[in-house]
């Protein structure tokens, strides 16, 4: 029998019309291929996030083979000699175990606990791009809420993990965690009773933890994550106003081959920088802090920087105790307001701040426009405002740190504390406020009377001035409205003054060669400024 | 080792003036011996306990105590005044505070103070061993008070278990898990061990320097106080980080969150621009 | 979704016929993206093929693929042969992770960079414009929904027969109930059961005062602690050195005397006469704040500092805070000496010990 040839080059094809057949995956896949990204190097800030929480997961499952979500007491004997024969819960036991018994496991162990904190630092940095670039607004309301949910279901994540290794310092968070369920008016030590199954510690909220930290917080992580991108894919990505691009459109790369392949390298990227930081920085060393035991405690006793800010408000907030003279007399405890209140109000206001923007403002139209930070300068000014409260918080929940290394009072920490978090925040408010104006102003100057060309002229009566290259063909005035895009400001950005030598991330201005005959502005705009760019930071 | 023995002298000298003492020693020379060095070892508990009655002796100085009164007479005697007795807002009495008071507060470079202020910190020292020793033995023999041992390695025999299970109750909280110390009220601080000696670090405990509650012989035993020094200089300073080439100064999450951004974004925004540049 | 499809928008005439042989693989991959109302309208390679810059950057990302291998393998080799097992001291083992971390981290880094410069360099730069269809399919298509929404309400026929609804109502809420019934009354715990909040260790049991104890267990007897120092202890009974008497462990203080004196005489008047045995005093470890253990003694001003929040105690005055956040006195335990010259709790603190709530009287 005459063997039949085997056609390699068919089978592809051959596979695909196989599948479509019977899936009718065609046509959506080929949407799903042609879809355009605008491409921007903020635009890849939620990446990390998203490429961390994979390296989340993949860590997180090696640990879980190891780790024991026990509280029983064991007496520990395994490698790391100055803790042998100290009494420890399982858990702890378990977690020096995969620091020191299991080949490979340290690494592992720091990889998922520096992916954890590059996540968060992540969602933040993304979620402040979107703010100032109003990268919120409608249209994406929905996916800002569910952006701001994955940053507190992050924290919750973290605070769960954080706890696991019942070390010293884990216990000092979980019983601070403890007393703030407990400062909850009238119902506190019920919220701490259920969640400890009696009296803090108790035997169980380690088990509890861990079913939380790695199924249920997970579990919900992925579920946001998905309708995240889901929504991404559905109302397209948002994009920097520029020639060509439109509320209408989105200019950029098809998603496959080209984008596709970089978010790839990207992803490989984030890997390796927290392999790195996972072998070469120690972090959360929990053989040094012993087992979690009631009366221990260590000076600079703090939670992992996200938490940071309500350790810092817990630290600001002065000793108000409000006492409630009805019966035998009820008390509100200091604790409860900087620890149940204030994140009460920061989720409330991250979650509606759009709504709450569109209506001062009455817009309600669609944008898919980004816009650029100087141009909303309210809202800038706002975002300012917030990142000073935060980092004022966050520096407060390290002010014992930073009074022992720069010697300053502890006290006076306290104070410059409480008093930067009422002044600062306006302050800053004020002066980005003012810094936005005037950079609107600089560019609306460039606008009507052109760029300076550092070329002095003097004039006939014996004045000198500057001689400015306009921007539009005509020799007028205020001709050119502004886009809502960077402005040209130096002469080789119009493409005078010879080309720009290439640098590794924006072009690198040469210095003139030739004086050039005064009164004569010597340019023309090159033509390809004209063209429809991808998106990149240099017009 | 002269400085040991004129040590052991003051002691004995001041053993010798309790009442009772003399005879039964008298009586059980090997039996005194023993009580002297496990005195010696229990340091000077006891006179902390009761400074009063030491304070009464006056003998002879030894001849160490006395290069040890010349030189305290050209570098102390405006703070802590003539004999010791302290000046009213510039340096407390010294009777009584012991050898290791000495040693730790000189031998670590914090006396003589440079400048009134509120903890004394630790400085380049100003004094040979020799002058150390001798200013030692001149405050031993004013009024007692506790004694270091001898030897420099003070933790040869330290269990670093039972060290570290001390360490976390009695020194974290101010020294911190790593050792690194930490803030206390009002600008005063626990500095960090990785700079002091196992002498200077017994002599800490015993005399309780400055705001450093003390933790004579009856509470932490010799042989804790072995432990102790052991966990501190084996595990916290010689073991090394397992964790990586850099240890972010163990000031724990306040520096790895600084590293997270400083590190990991930086790094990650740079490549970002890499990407998404045209170049 | 699919009123668009076939019909572009974007300046490009009528729908190609695909199969038309004439047509480069290209012409078909436009006329794709075109269906997807998709203009590729600049498409541009950017290393001609065959040229010096082609095998140049050819050789980059090669020389990047193979670095990877290379630090894999040397992964790899560290992670068999790199002796690993704890030793104490400056061992080989202190370098086995950061090995792992380098060579993995050069391995993916190789890797990203490698695929990053194919993808950035030598595939063809393009721009293209895909439209959004802002506002354009809405009225019509959401007429559309909504009517059928509206029309298969109506069939139901909820409005003409209300019962129906109310009764679907009235039987799903108690099974919305039972589904949260076991985990609210699994969860519950009575929080003062056995008066859990308002007694510690140091409660006595069968009239027997409890002794204070140190971590090993062994009794404390007054000469144990020398003036200006400070003891950690913990009720002596059985397993009261654990965190099941996490409210219990004391800070006993032996103060100086004209402390002592100052310390009696605030305690008296606070009501808190003969709290203190001699010149020692017992404090509640526990911060009356956070939980946190306020243990920063410092025993010239006689404060007593909490590290997690910074309050500070001022221990000569019954432990009142004078800064920080904390608003509420330490506990103080009454103390005595038993006939065996060891300390007893005279009695439980008198008052809850630990973070406030709500209820504490």
């Amino acid at each position: 029998m005459k063997r039949r040839k085997f056609d390699v080059a068919a089978v592809p094809g051959n596979a695909a019309r196989a599948v479509d057949d019977r899936f009718g995956v065609a046509t959506p896949l080929r949407r799903l291929l042609n879809k355009v990204f605008p491409d921007h190097w903020s635009f890849l800030l939620g990446e990390i996030a998203l490429f961390s929480f994979v390296v989340l997961l993949l860590t997180g499952v090696f640990l879980t083979f190891f780790y024991e979500p026990a509280m029983t007491e064991v007496i520990y004997n395994g490698s790391y000699a100055p803790l042998r024969g100290t009494p420890m819960s399982a858990a702890y036991a378990s977690t020096l175990d995969i620091s020191f018994d299991v080949r490979g496991g340290l690494i592992m162990r720091q990889m998922h606990h520096w992916a954890a904190l590059l996540f968060m630092a992540a969602i933040v940095v993304h979620m402040l791009r979107v703010f100032f670039t109003g990268a919120f607004r409608k249209p994406r309301e929905t996916n800002w809420i569910i952006g701001s949910l994955l940053f507190w279901v992050g924290f919750l994540a973290g605070f769960t993990g954080y706890s696991l290794p019942d070390d010293g310092l884990s216990g000092t968070g979980l019983r601070i965690a403890s007393a703030i369920m407990l400062s909850i008016p009238v119902i506190g030590s019920w919220v701490t009773a259920a969640v400890f199954n009696g009296e803090f510690p108790g035997t169980i909220i380690i088990s509890r933890f861990f079913i939380a930290h790695v199924l249920l917080i997970p579990g919900l992580l992925i579920a946001l994550i998905s309708v995240h991108l889901g929504l991404v894919f559905t109302q397209k990505h948002t994009q920097w106003p520029g020639p060509g691009r439109t509320n209408g459109n989105v200019v950029g790369e098809r998603m496959f081959p080209r984008y596709a392949i970089k978010q790839g390298g990207f992803f490989m990227v984030v890997f390796g920088v927290i392999a790195l930081m996972g072998g070469l920085f120690q972090i959360n060393p929990v053989w040094l802090f012993g087992p979690y035991e009631a009366w221990v405690v260590s000076a600079a006793s703090q939670p992992d920087w996200y938490v940071m800010f309500l350790d810092g408000s817990t630290r600001l907030m002065p000793d108000w105790e409000i006492t409630i003279p009805i019966g035998e007399g009820y008390v509100i405890p200091p604790l409860f307001w900087p620890t149940v209140v204030l994140p009460g109000i920061l989720v409330a206001i991250s979650l509606f701040y759009p709504f709450m923007e569109a209506r001062h403002l009455k817009d309600y139209r669609s944008h898919n426009l980004l816009q650029r930070p100087r141009d909303v300068p309210f809202r800038t000014g706002l975002g300012v405002m917030a990142v000073t409260f935060y980092v004022i918080l966050t520096l407060s929940g390290a002010n014992d740190v930073i009074a022992d290394k720069f010697q300053i009072s502890l006290n006076a920490m306290t104070w410059a504390g409480r008093i930067g978090l009422l002044l600062l925040p306006p302050l800053a408010y004020y002066v980005t406020y003012r810094i936005c104006l005037g950079l609107q102003q600089h560019d609306r100057e460039v606008l009507a009377h052109g760029v300076e060309t550092g070329i002095i002229r003097r004039l006939p009566d014996g004045r000198f001035v500057e001689v400015h290259q306009p921007l539009s063909a005509g020799n007028g005035h205020g001709e050119l409205d502004y886009a809502g895009w960077v402005v040209p400001k130096k002469m080789n950005r119009l493409g005078a003054l010879g080309p720009a030598i290439r640098g590794f991330f924006y072009p690198i201005e040469r210095p003139v060669e030739a004086p050039v005959s005064p009164g004569h502005p010597p340019v023309e705009p090159r033509p390809e400024r004209e063209e429809v760019t991808s998106g990149e930071t240099r017009p | 080792m002269t400085s040991d023995n004129d040590r052991r002298r003051g002691l004995l000298a001041r053993l010798r003036g309790r009442p009772g003492a003399p005879g039964r020693g008298r009586r059980r020379l090997g039996a005194a011996v023993r009580l002297v060095a496990a005195l010696m070892l229990a340091g000077g508990a006891y006179t902390v306990l009761a400074p009063g009655a030491a304070a009464q002796e006056n003998p002879p100085l030894s001849s160490a105590a006395a290069d040890g009164k010349a030189l305290f007479d050209v570098s102390c005697v405006s703070c802590h005044g003539r004999n010791a007795q302290g000046v009213e807002g510039r340096g407390p009495s010294l009777i009584g505070v012991g050898a290791a008071s000495v040693e730790f507060q000189v031998g670590s470079g914090r006396m003589p103070m440079a400048r009134q202020e509120a903890q004394a910190a630790r400085k380049p020292v100003v004094f040979t061993r020799d002058e150390i020793d001798q200013l030692a033995a001149y405050v031993q023999e004013l009024g007692g008070g506790p004694v270091v041992p001898a030897g420099d390695n003070l933790h040869a025999d330290g269990n670093v278990a039972i060290g570290g299970e001390l360490y976390r109750i009695n020194c974290s909280q101010c020294h911190a898990f790593s050792g690194g110390g930490g803030a206390l009220s009002s600008g005063k601080y626990a500095p960090s061990l990785r700079p002091a000696t196992d002498r200077q670090i017994y002599a800490a405990m015993l005399s309780g320097p400055q705001n450093m509650p003390v933790f004579g012989d009856n509470q932490i035993t010799p042989e804790q106080k072995a432990d102790i020094i052991a966990y501190i200089q084996q595990t916290l300073k010689d073991d090394g980080d397992p964790g990586g080439l850099f240890n972010l100064g163990r000031y724990g999450p306040s520096t790895e969150g600084v590293a997270i951004f400083l590190v990991g974004i930086v790094a990650l925004v740079f490549a970002s621009l890499w990407i998404a540049g045209k170049s | 979704m699919s009123s668009h499809t076939g019909q572009p928008t974007l300046p490009g005439g009528e729908p190609l016929d695909v199969n038309d042989p004439r047509l480069s693989r290209f012409d078909i991959v436009r006329e794709g993206a075109r269906r997807d109302d998709i203009e590729i309208v600049h498409y541009e390679p950017q290393v001609a093929p065959g040229t010096k810059a082609e095998r140049r950057l050819v050789r980059t990302v090669a020389g990047f693929f193979l670095l990877t291998g290379l630090a894999a393998t040397a992964f790899l080799a560290v992670y068999i042969w790199w002796p690993w097992e704890y030793e104490p001291g400056r061992g080989g083992d202190k370098l086995y992770t950061p090995l792992l971390g380098v060579t993995l981290g050069v391995a993916l880094l190789a890797v990203g960079f490698g695929i990053l410069t194919w993808g950035k360099k030598l595939l063809p730069k393009e721009v293209s414009i895909q439209d959004r269809h802002v506002g354009a399919p809405s009225s019509e298509d959401q007429r559309l929904t909504s009517e059928t929404m509206a029309y298969m309400a109506d069939e139901l026929g909820v409005k003409r027969r209300p019962l129906l609804g109310v009764s679907l109502l009235a039987g799903l809420a108690p099974v919305a109930a039972v589904a949260a019934a076991p985990l609210v009354g699994g969860l519950i715990s009575d929080p003062h059961k056995d008066n859990q909040l308002m007694t510690t260790g140091f409660t006595p049991r069968d009239g027997q005062k409890i002794r204070l104890v140190r971590e090993d267990g062994r009794p404390i007897r007054p000469a144990d602690i020398s003036a200006g120092g400070q003891i950690t202890v913990f009720p002596g009974v059985e397993h009261g050195v654990s965190n099941q008497y996490a409210d219990s462990p004391t800070l006993l203080i032996h103060l100086r005397e004209e402390d002592a004196v100052e310390s009696r005489r605030n305690n008296e008047r606070a009501g808190h006469d003969g709290y203190m045995w001699g010149n020692y005093a017992a404090y509640s470890k526990v911060c009356t704040h956070a939980g946190c253990p306020a243990s920063l003694y410092e025993q010239q001003t006689n404060r007593l500092l909490c590290p997690c929040h910074q309050s500070q105690f001022l221990i000569t005055d019954n432990a009142k805070p004078i800064f920080g956040p904390a608003s509420r006195r330490l506990p103080q335990l009454p103390i005595e000496v038993d006939a065996e010259g060891y300390f007893v709790a005279k009695s439980d603190y008198t008052e809850a010990v630990g973070p406030d709530f709500w209820e504490r009287p």
